[in-house]
């Protein structure tokens, strides 16, 4: 090819690729959103196991919906707007029925973020009767570090505020099919939600579930242990963790998380009665688990911060 | 382990792409050229005097990388014992980015056998804390680390919620199982309160600030530790310091927050009894 012809093919790749860039980066669409159907009429999203970044656009917790005959349930709307919206996009490419619940399983902002893209739905928004208070307390710093963290495509990303709390069980029917939302004592937060899809028996956990990604924290130790004793009996076929996935059948998945706990509850124990400080708790318990999780050095010392100064209540 | 250092890159990666501001604070600044330092420390000092210490009057002890914001451990560790003739009578813990500089001010005594108060702070920011020690005699001396950690005034944890009942409600902890005369002892004391500023709360009208002013330890009237403090400290505010009895005896606590609440806790104290260790 003549040097004339190859400058030529160079500057028109860059200007096309200039422009994609360009798309790209003023409308934040997420491209290539897969959804995996689980059981019938449940869609899940498997969000990436890293840290929130401009690449991954807060796409970092596992989010889905369950479809019946008149009306579409979402479970957690994502962590910024992009993923909001492209979840309404894979709705629309399975479904035309409308949105009627968004269920805001708990005050992580991987989880909610993403939920003003179903605003203009009319959906309710479903939460813990816990979440208001967590919410008021944390959306100013929350929205701070996202636009931080992901700088202009945090635009549109709002705090919505839920429109009805559960405390207990709630029922709901989506047409033909009846899906139970549950409230549970503090746990991962103060402020969980689980969803049961008794068609097909399929079980979302959220956060009261992790695979891969090292278990969080951010409420009780022994009260997301005892938690964990309800979670085992529930007569689940399918189940989705709020992180990470596996086929392992239910409820073995709450093997790996139960003894990570189980290790950190133990050994911040026997740290406190031999009257070691919060400084050495967090250096030396659990450091065992290091090898069996991903985000291990993110999250673990936090963990034993929040379970020491639980225990030293004792 | 190789997903480990894989992501960490990652992790830093983006870091470094997404907090451009973070990036020139990651290297730890000179203390003695902090634009943060000279205002308090005219505020709380004027043109008095500050002895930057080589480690033979204070000392800080902590882990530059926080774990958790909002619940840093912080020691402060005075490197001589205190006698009639020379005790430190005043500790400040001042961490120079928070909204409210000045964690605590201790106060201690000739009997307090060693002035050193280990605490637990809430960081706004990557800040330098200080402890200055002033002697009996009015000299300064400081001492100061570099701490990575933010979040920790403006962006609670699932932590502070106390219920109504458990408020002011106190435990005390010892290293040792029983007292022995003359002998000091290591204790602890720990609050229940959720110590916060209602900084983060705009979304809250009702939010008011709601912190422990003021900490009193007292042994048959006498004081062990004396110490003002405010919503730098963490919820459940937590303190570990000497106490050396030489006589049987009642340790009596008394805590004062911004509600004008005050809490009591006592503790009868006698050589060979045994002491709540946990």
């Amino acid at each position: 090819m003549r040097w004339i012809e190859v400058t030529a093919a160079m500057l028109a790749a860059v200007g096309v690729l200039k422009t994609v860039t360009a798309i790209a980066v003023e409308t934040a669409e997420i491209r290539n959103f897969e959804i995996s159907e689980v059981a019938p009429g449940n869609y899940v999203h498997y969000g990436s196991l890293e840290e929130r970044s401009p690449e991954n656009l807060g796409d970092n917790a596992n989010i889905g919906f369950i479809v019946g005959e008149r009306c579409v349930l979402v479970v957690d709307a994502g962590g910024s707007l992009p993923v909001g919206r492209a979840l309404k996009r894979a709705i629309r490419r399975v479904t035309q029925v409308p949105v009627c619940h968004v269920v805001l399983t708990h005050v992580h902002p991987d989880h909610f973020f993403g939920a003003a893209a179903f605003i203009e739905d009319g959906a309710q928004f479903i939460a813990h009767r816990n979440y208001p208070r967590q919410l008021a307390a944390r959306a100013r710093p929350y929205l701070s570090y996202l636009r931080r963290d992901l700088g202009k495509a945090a635009e549109g990303s709002d705090i919505v505020e839920p429109t009805l709390l559960v405390d207990g069980r709630l029922e709901l029917d989506l047409g033909g099919r009846s899906v139970e939302v549950r409230a549970w004592p503090p746990a991962h937060t103060d402020d969980d939600l689980t969803v049961f899809d008794r068609l097909t028996r399929t079980f979302w956990l959220a956060d009261l579930l992790f695979v891969d990604h090292t278990p969080v924290i951010d409420g009780t130790i022994t009260g997301f242990l005892a938690v964990m004793e309800d979670l085992r009996e529930i007569d689940a076929a399918h189940y989705v963790a709020g992180h990470g996935r596996s086929l392992a059948p239910w409820p073995q998945p709450l093997v790996p998380q139960r003894r990570y706990f189980v290790a950190i509850l133990e050994e911040t124990r026997a740290a406190i009665r031999s009257k070691k400080t919060i400084q050495q708790a967090t250096d030396e318990v659990g450091l065992a688990e290091a090898k069996n999780w991903v985000a291990f050095d993110t999250f673990h010392r936090r963990n034993v911060t929040m379970a020491y100064t639980e225990l030293e209540w004792e | 382990m190789s997903n480990g250092t894989g992501r960490i890159s990652i992790l830093l990666a983006a870091l470094a792409f997404a907090l451009p501001v973070f990036a020139n604070e990651k290297a730890e600044p000179d203390p003695a050229r902090s634009p943060y330092w000279e205002p308090i420390k005219q505020l709380m000092f004027g043109d008095r005097m500050i002895n930057p210490d080589d480690r033979n009057v204070i000392r800080v002890y902590l882990n530059t990388r926080a774990d958790d914001a909002s619940t840093v451990p912080v020691a402060v560790k005075a490197q001589i014992d205190q006698t009639d003739e020379d005790y430190i009578k005043s500790i400040y813990l001042i961490v120079e980015r928070n909204p409210s500089p000045t964690a605590g001010l201790f106060h201690f005594t000739p009997s307090s056998g060693r002035a050193q108060v280990e605490t637990r702070l809430r960081f706004e920011d990557f800040s330098f804390v200080r402890a200055v020690a002033e002697m009996n005699d009015g000299k300064l001396y400081m001492s100061q680390r570099w701490v990575k950690a933010a979040g920790g005034c403006s962006a609670p944890n699932g932590r502070n919620f106390v219920p109504e009942a458990l408020l002011g409600k106190m435990k005390l902890r010892f290293d040792d199982d029983t007292i022995t005369y003359g002998k000091p002892t290591l204790v602890q004391l720990m609050i229940r309160h959720p110590n916060e500023s209602a900084l983060a709360s705009d979304f809250d009208a009702d939010k008011v600030p709601q912190f422990v002013r003021s900490v009193r330890v007292s042994f048959d009237g006498r004081t062990v530790m004396d110490a003002q403090v405010d919503f730098s400290l963490s919820d459940n505010p937590n303190f570990r310091f000497f106490f050396s009895p030489n006589d049987k005896g009642e340790l009596k606590i008394e805590v004062e927050d911004t509600h004008d609440r005050k809490f009591n806790h006592s503790l009868p104290i006698a050589e060979g009894a045994p002491l709540p260790g946990g």
